[in-house]
């Protein structure tokens, strides 16, 4: 536990907490700070039901600031609002949801306010930050040299703590000091490339780089099909190469899914990209190389040439079904 | 319109990484091969593709790092890059996020860049932080994450789309200058042509020395590099290919998936 001030920036959309928010808090707590205050950002009429949801919740202080300037999300008009409301407190440590919103404006922040900048935290040392580094090899162990500090908490890394113990915490709304703003938001559109195939699968099998090269996406195909309800999935690596559209992608960016199995062939297993699976119930990875970080995530691993092991384990199975297609 | 462009020299493969267990640094093996970030060959793509729309538009590609990264900022060149500027360090390891914010900061400021394009993470330390820092640094606005850009005629503001949770996309227009950090799959990167290839060989790379030591202390240490977690690991299954394949046709009819 480090002691020193401590906010988390809470994260919302369309009037609903983002559910990182209170991993963030729950973090907050147990690495920075026992009390840690809640800060959330939004236009008048929202403000006070979203505070009022977060002290519920958390059972901590909640800070509401309040201005038509961060009635939509905006990184130029948090920054700013961020900056001018942190430099009155001192010294402090900020945490932040590591989502596409919490990552826009955490380094602008870090700089206004003299903190060094984490981001994507996945654990906790003695006064350290633990995140993975070279392509989720490696994990690195990085100690803040100033007394302030921006932390962005990886989703998924800190389960939220159940309910508030001690009972709702107190709100505070203070209002926002309007400015001039050189971005001009234009609303959220919905994902492109939604797909109802995958969301509705038993069974995803996906393919990664590793696969080689767009004919072997074929030998996917042939193991997608020996399972009655499956789809086909990808990470953004492949669809990247145009070997699938962006309808097959899973991860932070794509598709979310959950099947009773996922098999995952040639997939390095990058965050992003478990981030979209890891809660399927069963998870099975193919890979070359032992060393794949996919085997972490995966309840059974087997290290083969997808070339050589997909074509076999086909094989196997029909001979057992006497499925004559093939 | 000037464009700087900033792309990082990545290992190629992370299999060639070696972990030094007495220093507990991580270093580069003897196969290390490097090459550019993935995700800054869209910024650079994408600064070429604003070029072709609009007069008058020069790109300029920047790389901090050793005298290995002149061949990635070579290759943003071969991309069809303006003009390559490298920033010399003399360490092998990686520099933290805002020590090369920093550097790039010194070399922006008097050139007036009115955008700054880099890729929306490096694949090495997976920070996602420079374009930011820069933008706070610079004190220029700046948007991450970005999937589509638009910009037409005589450009006061750009019409911009990031990617946000779920392949969800969030709307909106800045104005100049600017950072912005390009997701992939905003474009397909184009292989260099031979005219570019050839040109980029005569091509001298303007070179600035990096301070030695930095001008303010690195904010934060890394204390050490760990292995990965031990004991998370699921079952990996081993014995010949045909016994790893019965096994797993086993397994998934005890789940009665087959």
């Amino acid at each position: 536990m480090i002691e020193t001030r401590c906010y988390v920036i809470a994260l919302h959309d369309n009037g609903r907490v983002a559910e990182e928010t209170y991993e963030t808090a729950a973090f907050a707590r147990r690495y920075v700070a026992a009390d840690p205050c809640v800060v959330v950002l939004s236009g008048g009429g929202e403000i006070e039901p979203l505070a009022g949801r977060l002290a519920d919740r958390t059972g901590l202080t909640v800070i509401g600031l309040a201005g038509d300037i961060v009635r939509e999300y905006c990184a130029e008009a948090y920054t700013a609002s961020l900056i001018s409301f942190l430099r009155k407190k001192g010294n402090a440590f900020v945490c932040i949801p590591h989502t596409a919103r919490g990552i826009d404006f955490a380094p602008q922040l870090s700089v206004g306010i003299g903190a060094c900048c984490i981001t994507a935290v996945e654990g906790a040392g003695e006064g350290t930050f633990i995140r993975s580094v070279y392509s989720g090899r490696f994990r690195s162990e990085v100690r803040p040299e100033t007394p302030s500090a921006v932390l962005t908490v990886m989703p998924g890394a800190f389960k939220p703590e159940k309910g508030a113990m001690q009972g709702p915490g107190s709100v505070k709304i203070v209002p926002l000091r309007a400015f001039e703003l050189s971005t001009k938001t234009r609303g959220t559109r919905e994902a492109v490339h939604a797909n109802m195939t995958l969301s509705r699968a038993e069974v995803v099998v996906s393919a990664g780089r590793g696969l080689g090269s767009a004919e072997n996406l074929r030998l996917v195909e042939m193991l997608s099909g020996i399972f009655p309800k499956s789809a086909i999935g990808a990470t953004r690596g492949v669809c990247d190469l145009g070997w699938l559209d962006y309808s097959h992608q899973i991860g932070t960016t794509g598709n979310t899914v959950a099947p009773r199995l996922y098999l995952a062939c040639g997939i390095s297993g990058a965050v992003q990209h478990v981030s979209g699976m890891k809660n399927s119930q069963l998870i099975v990875a193919i890979n070359t190389d032992p060393d794949a970080s996919i085997f972490r995530t995966a309840h059974f691993g087997i290290v083969e040439d997808l070339k050589v092991f997909i074509p076999l384990l086909v094989d196997m199975y029909r001979e057992k079904h006497g499925d004559g297609d093939a | 319109m000037k464009i700087l462009v900033c792309v990082k020299q990545v290992y190629d493969s992370p299999d060639t990484l070696v972990f030094n267990e007495s220093s507990g640094r991580v270093e580069f093996g003897s196969h290390t091969v490097f090459r550019m970030n993935r995700y800054d060959e869209y910024a650079v793509e994408e600064a070429l593709r604003i070029r072709e729309r609009i007069t008058g538009v020069a790109v300029d590609a920047v790389s901090v790092g050793p005298d290995r990264v002149r061949k990635t900022i070579r290759r943003a060149l071969e991309m069809g890059a303006d003009h390559g500027i490298h920033i010399r360090t003399g360490c092998e390891t990686d520099l933290d996020p805002l020590e090369r914010a920093h550097l790039i900061a010194s070399l922006a400021r008097g050139r007036r860049y009115d955008l700054i394009l880099t890729g929306v993470m490096a694949e090495d330390d997976m920070q996602s932080q420079v374009g930011g820092l820069l933008a706070g640094i610079l004190g220029f606005t700046c948007a991450t994450g970005i999937i589509s850009l638009e910009m037409h005629g005589n450009p006061r503001e750009i019409l911009l789309e990031r990617e946000i949770e779920g392949g969800r996309r969030e709307c909106l227009t800045l104005g100049f200058p600017c950072v912005l950090t390009i997701q992939s799959g905003i474009n397909t990167p184009r292989y260099p042509s031979l005219s570019h290839v050839l040109r980029a060989r005569s091509e001298e790379l303007e070179l600035i020395e990096a301070p030695s030591p930095a001008p303010s202390p690195p904010l934060l240490s890394v204390k050490r590099f760990l292995l990965p977690e031990e004991g998370e690991k699921g079952e990996i299954i081993t014995g010949t290919p045909g016994e790893k394949a019965a096994r797993l046709l086993s397994i998934l009819r005890e789940h009665s998936l087959l």
